[in-house]
């Protein structure tokens, strides 16, 4: 390309300088992207009149001598719409610069794939690209978040609103029951660390150490021909980053500034104090008829706990008069979980360099302050990407990026101390303790500050966490590499890359003693906790790449290589109880350390790869791969793996037929098969072990597992069919795949009796299947001065198990892995709603011969699959819109068809069984008889369609804006006089709309103390996603 | 001269890469936490470290960590105490409405049987053992496998004077350690009878066996508490007030001068005749989790209702031993996070009270006697001769031994409704775990749970 830039400018330079006759002056000037201000290189630059022109160079600049007189340009660039101009010289130089309008898809863009990079036209498997423009400055947490909703084959759910939470991806389906689901991430060619690395069951996300604006681009391989070249661990695909690079040139800064509040998606509303006492002494006199007692016997023990509850403010006064009945207090328990938040971030980037080296460096700090109390995120990161020639033949370079974040962070959505927890609190009871300010008569002390209150409220007050607590992660990410690549002739390249990703987590838990009661272990005393895990992975690899052209139509790439891969992680703790006073949060202040530990393990990778891509005369494709993988993990007498892959393509807009179908610019048949493996399991599972136990100061062994040397990778085998055509010159270009599947050996934790002393063995067993269609199209709707384009994409992937082995596998609260089923399906009794005669919950039997009698007693109602966490659909639609500087992106998301179950239901919607404040729409009990209603009638202590049952299940589809961003990008002209090549300022609003019908927080949910293959949509006093309002701006110069 | 530089340079890349790379010994890594199976039972050391294994799982709050005790306390309660917790498991128990899939009586199977493996691992490497460690270790795992069998038949089968205890199905009985998953993995109920027979064979050789000193661990006398326990439960008097002889007899162990003193130790106390050891580095206590108050670590999960309290008469030093946390009463016997006691002397007079009355018999002391031990170390006036009835020691029995794991027991023994439930009433057994009905065709469901 730079070659024939060169050639061409040489060439006119020759041309130009033979006409030389006359005066000449210069014509001169920049072009550049019209969104983004940077330079574009190469542009043509046609003056009609000379029958030639000139192209712009490095920096976007052109020059062309002419003498006077009248011209006119045509200005013409791939993907840009062609601007004409007339331009008249008469006696000097003249400026005239040029923005271009991005006009329709790039065909030549060139996309990353494993080992190499390749021609979008020439891709045979499915790849999907997000440029890394398209989710810079994104205000979001993690870079998953940021491609949500954009790229079809992906479904991205965040498990809860908690601030550095983990996040489920998954590519075309999960493709395992027991082992990893999460797709193999690499970030410039290194295969990252993914583990959840939380001291906790609230798992932590270690993308979220990566900045997204150092992203240059992602690349999502969804198929087999496109995947197998990562082998044993592509079956849930593969997620390529590549981050920005130096680029020849002026060197261009960088500068942007984010800031903005954010607040969740939805609050419930639950019982206030008056609400609440209407509902319980129904319920109070219900359970007195019940039990054949003269109500004030019930009524009478509801008072004197409310008497408790209330913090003595339940008291009767001199008066007469209660305290609740005068409102004293009524709280909204579930707006203490939230706090104001907010976030900011800079960021500062320079690119550049000459022709020799070339450098990009950033660094960026950002603050964000979390929907939840406690909750706040701290990064601060720095990265030195750089590229060296050191001749035409030999090229080296490395990067390396670095980055320190600290996060303030919660319990488990199962731990009474989380926020979302505290709506269990009854509403009669006051956040702080009035009794703490009561006088010996009861009376309250004016001006005393009650403190938070402690041991007298229904569960733990997780407010004291709050103050009394605290739990901080602290994560130093170093990710790096270098490579040397060495053109040994111009057909034959070698690279070798070394890289190293360095994962350092420190966890520091301190709680005071007025934590005890939500704290296991803390004794009044004060607890303390310290833990440091270190990951250590290294990855080399070397490969070669032949490339040639045999009789003009044979194009022949073929790429051979080999890598080595070992990871070793290390961790240590010590706990400590018993600390002077809350200004002492290290374990040096503890009095005594009733805990400590150390562990390590490792694992390794050898492998060998090859992919041969065959082109024959720009319309037949041929790819294949293949990658020869081992694995410290597998059984010994599985030690090496094959995952071969073939693809074939047929441009059929090249062949000489459709020469005069004019309306297809591009038309495009892939087909695909391969074998990928999946060797996310643990490290030494093919082994029978002891480990080390310990009873009464005596140090013991036990079994722990049981053998199975056979134990190998899980296979998948995916036939993949695609089209993509472009029509009306490229302006609705459009992909669509047809994929299946099928995941065979399945690693199965199979039950095994009890009696055997072990619950569960390893084996590959098993088989499921994942098939789906896929589809985006991309529009340019409207490309004059007001230009539109549009992308919409639409997934839909059918799991289903199809061999477990006669085995039936239960996670989470009623999620199950059942054969014929897809994975993680609900399966509890059916609700079947309310007997309008006694109030009574009844139950579906469903045995026997009449499945539909209903029954009271939910022991006599058998269990049935009643929901499916799986989504039947899921996709996006955004619409950009470009006027004269003015951008607004707009982003809708959608997920369809996925039920939720809510077990913190069987508390918090469970007709007033305990004292757990009751959401809203428990008012709406059964009374009387006859009253329709879904809602069981109301008695003390006595449950009341209160089992596991379909009544907690709900449908989880939802539509919501998700993204909305209006920008201005000030004028060039305008920038030019202060030294600034561009800025922008913008508004980003995320998930500003949420469209559903689900009645919890967010339909978005995924409890993160049960969060895994099996265990789906389980909302458990799960946070609600945030909804921000961001402001931003961006200055280039 | 520059393009040997280049290749020099390509060679010394490549080379790395395979240097790097070509050996396959990367892929030879071992565990750092565990050991090999084939090495596991190797040496004398490593069979002694198995057998504490065993411990460590016997001690867990699956068994005599806490649920050995508190369920059955908690499903045979009618009116003393209220769960209160959110826990739903305790609370299906206490609601004597279990679900086949409670995870807390599921963890009593799961947890019991894993003990068992162990201690047969044990088992299978005597030959190890160097002579004059063989046989205990043999006795103290038998004992262990004993205990598992006969806690395991006492909750997931009737009662053994609950119809025809050679029909009623009992528990798989486990007698050999686990290498592989075959076909002799998926093991049918053995009848009660057969149970209890297997663990009276193995407490019998505990006993024998066993040493009268073993530090924590189980020793001879501890056998024989736990056969005068079996013995109780087969209506077999004479036996049970032999055994409890034995123990009482050794002179090892001592009633504390005050009933508070044989509680929230530290250690094995003189009347501790076999405890479980927790200290806050090592150990689980669920009774304490689960009775104390917060203030005590607990979940205050367990109030103690008036109706408890009327069962003490005037004076009881026992009646004093319940504080208030968290806004209700809460037993003492579990105030802190600390040993368990497992089995107290008071519990082997109070045995053999009954069971001479019963027997009519005078083994070892009279009843009037062994009651009037336990009830002037509480601070009660002795009873008359004439008033130590087999009523008089039960309902000494229910205020000495609350909250310690023996009313479901007990009731069930004497034949004794709950409530108004009969004491044989279906719902007071537990269900075979469903993971268990699920992944072996050849098991039984209890009645009343489907199936």
């Amino acid at each position: 390309m730079m070659h024939r830039v060169i050639l061409l400018g040489l060439m006119l330079f020759c041309l130009l300088s033979g006409s030389a006759f006359a005066q000449t002056y210069t014509l001169s000037g920049t072009v550049t992207d019209s969104r983004s201000g940077e330079a574009l290189i190469g542009v043509n630059i046609f003056v009609t009149e000379l029958s030639g022109g000139a192209t712009t160079d490095l920096e976007g600049r052109y020059e062309i001598p002419l003498s006077p007189g009248t011209y006119s340009l045509v200005v013409t660039y791939i993907g840009y719409r062609t601007q004409t101009t007339e331009v008249t010289i008469t006696d000097s130089n003249v400026s005239r610069n040029f923005s271009l309008v991005l006009d329709r898809v790039d065909l030549d863009q060139v996309v990353v794939v494993g080992f190499g990079t390749r021609s979008l036209r020439d891709v045979t498997g499915s790849i999907a690209t997000v440029s890394g423009e398209m989710i810079q400055n994104t205000p979001v947490n993690t870079l998953e978040s940021a491609i949500q909703g954009r790229v079809a084959g992906i479904f991205i759910e965040r498990e809860t609103g908690k601030l550095g939470g983990a996040t489920q991806v998954r590519i075309r389906g999960g493709s395992s029951v027991t082992g990893g689901n999460q797709p193999l991430y690499v970030i410039d060619g290194i295969p990252v660390t993914m583990d959840d690395l939380s001291a906790n069951a609230s798992a932590t996300n270690p993308l979220s150490d990566i900045n997204q604006n150092d992203i240059e681009s992602i690349e999502i391989l969804r198929d087999a021909s496109a995947a197998a070249i990562y082998g044993s661990r592509a079956s849930n695909g593969v997620i390529l980053i590549t981050t920005k690079r130096g680029r020849e040139g002026r060197t261009q800064f960088s500068y942007s500034f984010q800031a903005g509040i954010s607040e969740p998606t939805n609050q419930r509303g639950f019982l206030n104090t008056a609400e609440f006492f209407e509902l319980y002494e129904e319920a109070a006199r219900n359970r007195a008829i019940d039990d054949g007692v003269d109500p004030e016997v019930w009524l009478g023990l509801f008072y004197e706990d409310m008497e408790w509850l209330s913090a003595g403010e339940f008291r009767q006064f001199a008066d007469g008069s209660w305290g609740w009945r005068d409102g004293v207090v009524d709280t909204n328990w579930e707006k203490e979980a939230f706090q104001s938040a907010g976030m900011f971030r800079h960021e500062l980037s320079a690119r550049g360099g000459n022709d020799r080296t070339r450098f990009f460096v950033s660094g960026s700090y950002s603050d964000e302050t979390g929907i939840l109390i406690n909750n706040d995120f701290e990064r601060i990161g720095a990265r030195i990407n750089l590229d060296h020639t050191v001749n035409d033949r030999f090229l080296i370079g490395m990067n390396l990026s670095t980055n320190r974040s600290v996060m303030n962070r919660l319990s488990s959505d199962n731990a009474f101390a989380t926020p979302m927890q505290l709506v269990a609190q009854p509403p009669v009871t006051p956040i702080f303790d009035p009794r703490t300010c009561f006088d010996e008569n009861e009376e309250t002390i004016p001006g005393c500050t009650p403190i938070l209150s402690g041991d007298f409220t229904e569960y733990y007050n997780g407010l004291l966490h709050r103050d009394y607590a605290d739990y901080v992660t602290t994560v130093f990410r170093t990710i790096g590499g270098a490579y040397g690549d060495f053109r040994v002739s111009p057909n034959l390249n070698i690279r070798t890359e070394y890289g190293i990703d360095l994962l350092t987590q420190n966890e520091d838990q301190y709680y005071g003693a007025l934590t005890a009661r939500g704290v296991g272990g803390n004794e009044g005393q004060g607890l303390g906790f310290s833990r440091w895990v270190q990951i250590q992975n290294w990855t080399s690899q070397t490969f070669a790449t032949y490339q040639n052209t045999f009789q003009d139509v044979h194009d022949l790439e073929v790429v051979g290589g080999f890598s080595a891969q070992r990871v070793t992680d290390t961790r240590s703790f010590v706990e400590g109880r018993g600390f002077p006073n809350d200004n002492f949060r290290r374990i040096a202040s503890a009095a005594e350390i009733i805990g400590g530990s150390s562990s390590g393990s490792d694992y390794s990778f050898i492998s060998y790869f090859s992919r041969l891509n065959y082109k024959y005369d720009e319309k037949y494709l041929l790819s294949l791969s293949g990658r020869v993988d081992g694995s410290s993990r597998f059984g010994v007498d599985n030690r090496y793996g094959f995952f071969p892959a073939a693809s074939v393509g047929w441009i059929i807009s090249e062949e000489s037929f459709m020469r005069n179908a004019t309306y297809f610019d591009l038309l495009k048949l892939r087909a695909s098969y391969g074998i990928t493996g999946n060797a996310a399991i643990g490290n030494f599972a093919s082994r029978g072990l002891f480990s080390g136990t310990s009873y009464a100061g005596f140090s013991g062994i036990n079994p722990s597992q049981s053998p199975n040397p056979d134990l190998r990778w899980e296979q998948t085998a995916q036939f993949d069919l695609g089209i993509d055509f472009g029509i009306l010159g490229n302006r609705i270009r459009v992909e669509a795949d047809y994929y299946v599947k099928n995941t065979r050996d399945l690693l199965l934790n199979v039950n095994v009796p009890a009696t055997t002393g072990f619950t569960s063995q390893l084996r590959n067993v098993g088989k499921l299947e994942n098939r789906g269609f896929e589809f985006t199209v991309n529009t340019f709707n409207l490309t004059g001065e007001l230009q539109w384009t549009s992308n919409f994409n639409f997934t839909t992937n059918n799991n289903k198990i199809t061999d477990l082995d006669g085995q039936v596998i239960t996670a989470g609260f009623i999620n199950r892995a059942i054969e014929g089923q897809p994975i993680g399906v609900f399966f509890t009794r059916e609700y079947a709603g309310v007997d309008p005669e006694t109030g009574s919950a009844l139950y579906f039997v469903n045995s026997g011969d009449n499945p539909r009698e209903t029954t009271t007693n939910p022991a006599n109602a058998t269990e049935v699959i009643v929901g499916d966490p799986n989504p039947d659909f899921i996709g996006g639609f955004g619409n950009n819109f470009f006027y004269k500087g003015i951008e607004l992106n707009v982003l809708f998301q959608f997920v369809y068809g996925n039920d939720v179950y809510m077990p913190s239901g069987r508390f918090m919607s469970a007709n007033a069984w305990f004292y757990d404040n009751q959401t809203k729409d428990q008012l709406k009990r059964w009374r009387q008889p006859g009253d329709v209603t879904d809602v069981p009638r109301p008695v003390l202590f006595r449950a009341n369609g209160t089992a596991p049952s379909s009544r907690y299940i709900e449908d989880g589809s939802y539509l919501r804006l998700k993204n909305v961003t209006l920008a201005y990008n000030l004028p060039s002209a305008f920038l030019s006089n202060y030294g600034l090549d561009r800025m922008r300022v913008y508004f980003t609003g995320v998930n500003l709309l949420t469209f559903t019908k689900y009645p919890g927080w967010d339909p978005e949910v995924n409890t993160d103390f049960l969060a895994g293959n099996i265990s789906q949509g389980t909302e458990f006093y799960s946070a609600p996603q945030a909804r921000s309002f961001t402001f931003g701006i961006d200055i280039g110069f | 001269m520059k393009n040997t530089k280049f290749s020099i340079l390509t060679l010394a890349v490549l080379l790395a890469g395979f240097l790097m790379i070509s050996c396959d010994s990367l892929l030879d890594v071992d565990p750092q936490q565990s050991i090999d199976e084939s090495d596991a039972l190797s040496t004398p050391g490593n069979v002694q470290a198995a057998l504490v294994g065993a411990y460590s799982q016997h001690r867990t709050g699956s068994q005599y960590g806490g649920r050995y005790m508190m369920l059955p306390d908690l499903l045979a309660d009618a009116g003393d105490i209220a769960w209160t917790g959110t826990f739903f498991q305790p609370r299906e128990v206490f609601d004597k409405v279990i679900s086949a899939d409670n995870s807390y009586t599921q963890s009593v199977w799961v947890g019991s049987y894993n003990t068992i493996n162990r201690v047969n691992n044990v088992l299978s490497a005597l030959d190890i053992l160097d002579e004059q460690d063989r046989v205990r270790v043999e006795a103290e795992s038998r004992f262990l496998r004993a205990a598992a069998h006969f806690e395991l038949v006492r909750v997931f089968a009737k009662a053994y004077n609950d119809g025809n205890p050679t029909q009623n199905p009992g528990v798989p009985i486990v007698l050999t350690p686990t290498r592989g998953i075959d076909e002799s993995s998926f093991l049918p109920r053995a009848t009660v009878e057969e149970v209890y027979q297997a663990v009276i064979a193995d407490l019998t050789f505990a006993k024998n066996n066993l040493p009268e000193a073993n530090g924590v661990f189980a020793n001879t006398f501890v056998a024989s508490a736990f056969l005068a326990r079996v013995h109780f439960m087969r209506g077999e008097y004479a036996q049970a007030a032999t055994e409890a002889t034995r123990v009482i007899g050794s002179g090892r162990y001592s009633l504390m001068p005050t009933f508070a003193g044989a509680f929230n130790n530290d250690g094995n106390v003189a009347e501790t005749v076999y405890g479980m050891v927790v200290t806050p580095q090592d150990g689980t206590n669920e009774l304490n989790l689960f009775y104390a108050s917060s203030d005590f670590n607990g979940r205050g999960d367990i109030d103690i209702l008036d109706q408890h309290l009327a069962r003490y008469e005037a004076g009881d030093a026992r009646a004093d031993f319940f504080y208030t946390g968290g806004g209700a009463r809460r037993s003492a016997k579990w105030q802190t996070f600390t040993n368990i006691p497992v089995i107290r002397l008071a519990e082997l007079y109070l045995t053999r009270a009954e069971s001479n009355l019963r027997a009519g018999t005078a083994t070892g002391d009279s009843p009037a006697s062994d009651l009037n031990a336990i009830r002037t170390r509480a601070g009660l006036a002795p009873l008359a001769a004439a008033d130590v009835t087999v009523d008089a020691v039960l309902a000494e029995r229910r205020v000495e031994l609350a909250f310690e794991g023996h009313l479901l027991h007990d009731l069930k023994r004497t034949g004794r409704s709950i409530g108004d439930i009969p004491f044989n009433a279906a719902q007071l057994v537990y269900p075979i775990p469903q993971r268990e009905m699920e992944v072996n065709p050849n098991l039984v469901q209890n009645p009343g749970y489907g199936n």
